[in-house]
């Protein structure tokens, strides 16, 4: 067994996103009380720019390329990344609490007969190489801080915007490649293809600002003054559930309980009456505006500034305002 | 078709549910059917519509069956609780290989779960399952065609920024996010029976698996302790009048809270 940590590196488009390296980042912290390497697994076709962007971010990056692998499919991904962790025994494996992470990380645990926590909002590492996890459970009312077993790796799927990206690792990783072995008959699930919803915007659960629309928008065509306020602060749109029961917005916009759970940096919710299920998907956000026309609004209570007032006066004013002082400060 | 749904009764998500000691919850006694398996019955009803064929539900739990009830009321054929003293304290890799022991034999084409239960949040079952089954998975899926059972599935499943359709040939797991449909309502009928419905155990012999392949201590992770979530300080409602109420709010998100 190796004290070594790997993450699973995830991209699209040939990027690599932020999560694998907000999790390198932390795995070079954990890695220096133990001495261990810091590895990333890359997986999918084509992968240049991926490899160039992450050079600097591990010890070793173990890279499978192949036509199969061009879209995750946990038929072509598992035997793989199994066949790996087998041969060099890491540690540690994390990887984001995506669709792919959520997909992957807890058939490959049992797979591996080893120890998984999803979806962590925290991570940490003692002396003796062994992590502690945090995590949210009853949708966050509670959190349970959790610690594994003596089966290796340690597995963990973490949430968008957990850890701070360091830019200054200055690794220079080694590029181990790794044939992908698979008989084809394994394959067993294809991806028919993609369809993009909402053009180059990051996915809610991925972004670093959130602006929400609720049932006080009234209508599909009034998320118009929300988009404007979301391209000023490159922001992502998110919603409730009963405007996505309305038809006004794709459910996979949705924020809280039968939705997404987002981590952004800044949440803002107009006309949205923070109903539970609705909050407990916003419990890790660090900065939460509320603007509602009642003053009793539930939602309130989970925001650290509020406006009582019409959002159809509040947002376009905010959306100008944000232009002005954006534009001055650059 | 034969469609097994795995379902559990979990806590309401408007049930309070506080830290009573570092290892104990205190939960109110507010439970309902976890809201995705609702959902995956509802797809399992609509195959069976269209194909033929039985729809059977599965709990692991030693108390509660109102989610076997449900699935009943709604028109599950039939249902099965798996009980045993053993499994008190069983994480959801146990719980799967309870499920997966069971079904391993069985003749089946589908077996639907939910995208995660509301209690754990864990997502952990679905997968677990399929890995011990052998058969493929496919996770949060908010579309499914099912033009002939032999020649496999069609499915959606949410990406971030986007819809990815996959084929995936039977016999598979899905598990079902909200969004691929609506469950019906059950009829007051078919509640009433439901209630009455004499509900079938099975214990962890009669599966053969023994007390230790189950409970805590095969668990490969640890609770070290629970603890409430961090308190927000309390709301600072901007009073100014409009429109210096916003000039307000961008000033406290740029210098207060350091945000923008
Ligand atoms: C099992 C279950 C799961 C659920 N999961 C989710 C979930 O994941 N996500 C979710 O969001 N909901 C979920 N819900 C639904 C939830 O309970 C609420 O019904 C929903 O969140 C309400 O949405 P809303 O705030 O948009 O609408 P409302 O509750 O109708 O609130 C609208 C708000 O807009 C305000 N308003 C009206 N006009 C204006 C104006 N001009 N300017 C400013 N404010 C205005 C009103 O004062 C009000 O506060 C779930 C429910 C159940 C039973
Ligand atoms: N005790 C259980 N009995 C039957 N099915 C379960 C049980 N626990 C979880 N499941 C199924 O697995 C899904 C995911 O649960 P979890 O992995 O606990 O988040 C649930 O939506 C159910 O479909």
């Amino acid at each position: 067994m190796s004290n070594e940590i790997w993450v699973l590196a995830e991209h699209k488009d040939g990027k690599v996103k932020k999560i694998t390296y907000e999790l390198l980042s932390a795995s070079a912290q954990f890695s220096k009380k133990t001495g261990g390497q810091v590895a990333t697994i890359l997986l999918g076709n084509n992968l240049q720019e991926a490899v160039k962007s992450l050079m600097t971010f591990a010890d070793k990056i173990f890279l499978i390329e192949d036509p199969a692998l061009t879209f995750y499919t946990s038929d072509a991904y598992l035997p793989s990344i199994a066949s790996l962790i087998n041969e060099h025994r890491p540690s540690i494996l994390l990887g984001g609490a995506t669709s792919t992470g959520k997909d992957l990380f807890p058939r490959l645990a049992m797979h591996l007969r080893t120890g998984y926590v999803p979806d962590c909002t925290d991570l940490s590492m003692g002396e003796d190489g062994r992590l502690t996890a945090i995590r949210p459970i009853y949708g966050g009312k509670v959190f349970a801080e959790i610690s594994f077993s003596e089966d290796r790796p340690q597995m963990a799927t973490v949430r968008n915007n957990t850890f701070i990206v360091d830019q200054e690792l200055n690794k220079s990783a080694q590029v181990i490649s790794v044939p992908f072995q698979t008989n084809h008959s394994l394959l067993k699930k294809k991806v028919l293809g993609m369809e993009k919803v909402g053009g180059e915007k990051l996915d809610i659960s991925e972004a670093d600002i959130v602006v929400a629309g609720g049932r006080g928008i009234k209508s599909a065509e009034n998320f118009k003054i929300l988009e404007e306020l979301a391209d000023v602060l490159n922001a992502s749109v998110g919603t409730t559930r009963a405007v996505v029961d309305e038809g006004w917005r794709d459910q996979k916009d949705q924020i809280g309980k039968s939705g997404k759970n987002i981590s952004a940096k800044l949440y803002m919710a107009f006309g949205i009456s923070g109903a539970i299920h609705h909050v407990l998907g916003i419990g890790t956000c660090k900065t939460v505006v509320a603007v509602d026309t009642d003053p009793n609004a539930l939602i309130f209570n989970y925001a650290d500034y509020g406006i009582v007032g019409d959002l159809f006066q509040v947002v376009p004013a905010l959306t100008e305002e944000f232009k002005k002082v954006l534009a001055e400060g650059a | 078709m034969e469609i097994y749904v795995l379902v559990k009764q979990v806590p309401d998500p408007e049930a309070m549910v506080k830290v009573k000691t570092d290892s104990e919850l205190e939960i109110e006694n507010k439970y309902f059917t976890n809201f995705f398996d609702e959902v995956a019955i509802e797809a399992a009803l609509r195959l069976k519509e269209k194909f033929g064929g039985k729809v059977t539900v599965l709990t692991v739990d030693n108390r509660r069956v109102d989610a076997l009830r449900r699935g009943i009321s709604m028109g599950a054929d039939d249902a099965l609780q798996f009980s045993d003293p053993a499994l008190e304290g069983s994480d959801p890799f146990s719980i799967a290989k309870v499920l997966a022991t069971y079904l391993k034999d069985k003749p089946f084409d589908l077996i639907l779960a939910g995208r995660q239960a509301m209690d754990d949040d864990a997502g952990i079952v679905g997968p677990s399952v399929a890995e011990l089954l052998g058969i493929p998975h496919v996770n949060s899926i908010i579309g499914l065609e099912i033009e002939d059972p032999k020649k496999g599935a069609k499915v959606t499943r949410e990406v971030e920024g986007g819809k990815e359709t996959l084929s995936c040939p039977l016999p598979a797991l899905f598990t079902c996010q909200k969004g691929l449909y609506t469950p019906r309502i059950p009829q007051v009928m078919n509640v009433m029976k439901a209630m009455k419905a004499q509900i079938k155990k099975v214990d962890l012999s009669a599966i053969g698996l023994t007390t230790t392949d189950v409970g805590p201590h095969s668990a490969k992770i640890k609770l070290n302790r629970y603890f409430p979530p961090p308190k927000r300080p309390p709301v600072r409602i901007i009073k100014d009048d409009f429109p210096e109420n916003v000039k307000v709010l961008v000033k406290l998100l740029r210098e207060e809270a350091k945000v923008i």
